[in-house]
């Protein structure tokens, strides 16, 4: 089963994902797959609180900035991955990321997952709601990420947006 | 508590005046307005939910949905103003969020 989470800055969606992570994945191993690079305070700080917010969860932590299809990810777990906003940065503007290819990367990667894993559930950002007075690649990064997002929506079972803490569902349902 | 967000200018106001049954003068007692504002410079975000959980209605305006500010000041009051509005929405009774001038219960239903 794929679900996507997606909701705005502190929306909430971490939490309310690895809620939903820990009530699908049964008996199956879980699996927290990084995307964000650990750069700076701010991230060190951001990483920190995600940790934090995970502990007593038991999640294997797998860290994944480009190439989704080649993360080491264990067979017939449970994956957390989070999340689709970085991991569309770093294929667009990363040295080794896939540049104009990184829509088809990351939903390669996603297929990848899909195949191997029993339960997958994927963060993403809302980035397009504060503004349209964006040019170059501030443009060409809310182009992809919107296309990258309605992929994934197509490829869920479920799609739920977060707002303020609450899930709001648009496709399937929550777990209850 | 009945706490309503949308975005700017979505119809928050009103509809926060048709769930109180009341004017806009009452209103300004009853309601607190717009507080992601003061979620900016404060630093004990659970004393301030605490605090507008005593009015009966609150209302903030969405601005997590954009493109991460430059800023780190600006990216740091927007994350607080989502983490307040989370702490606001988790104690209150009813939660709306109002699009196009349209509530949608989140939470609780229409009283």
């Amino acid at each position: 089963m794929t679900v996507l989470v997606c909701g705005g800055a502190a929306s909430g969606k971490s939490s309310r994902a690895e809620e939903l992570l820990c009530k699908l994945s049964g008996d199956a191993p879980r699996v927290y797959l990084a995307t964000m690079r650990p750069f700076g305070a701010e991230a060190a700080a951001r990483i920190e609180k995600h940790r934090a917010q995970r502990a007593g969860r038991s999640f294997d932590t797998v860290e994944c900035y480009v190439n989704l299809s080649s993360a080491p990810v264990p067979p017939d777990c449970a994956v957390l991955l989070e999340d689709i906003g970085n991991l569309c940065a770093n294929e667009l503007f990363d040295v080794e990321g896939s540049g104009d290819g990184a829509a088809d990367a990351i939903l390669r990667g996603v297929d990848t997952l899909q195949r191997r894993c029993r339960v997958l559930v994927i963060v993403s950002n809302e980035v397009s709601s504060g503004g349209a007075d964006y040019a170059g690649d501030t443009l060409r990064y809310l182009r992809v990420l919107g296309e990258v997002n309605r992929r994934l929506a197509a490829l869920s079972d479920a799609v739920c947006e977060v707002v303020c803490g609450i899930t709001d569902y648009y496709k399937g349902e929550g777990p209850g | 508590m009945i706490f309503i967000t949308g975005p700017m200018f979505s119809g928050k106001h009103d509809v926060a005046k048709q769930l109180l049954h009341c004017s806009d003068a009452e209103l300004a007692d009853r309601c607190a307005f717009e507080v992601q504002e003061l979620a900016a410079d404060c630093a004990d975000l659970e004393a301030l939910a605490e605090k507008l959980s005593r009015f009966e209605a609150v209302t903030a305006s969405e601005v997590g949905g954009g493109v991460v500010p430059l800023d780190p000041d600006e990216r740091e009051a927007r994350e607080r103003a989502g983490r307040l509005a989370c702490l606001l929405a988790e104690g209150a009774d009813t939660v709306v969020r109002v699009f196009c001038g349209i509530p949608r219960f989140l939470k609780g239903e229409w009283k």
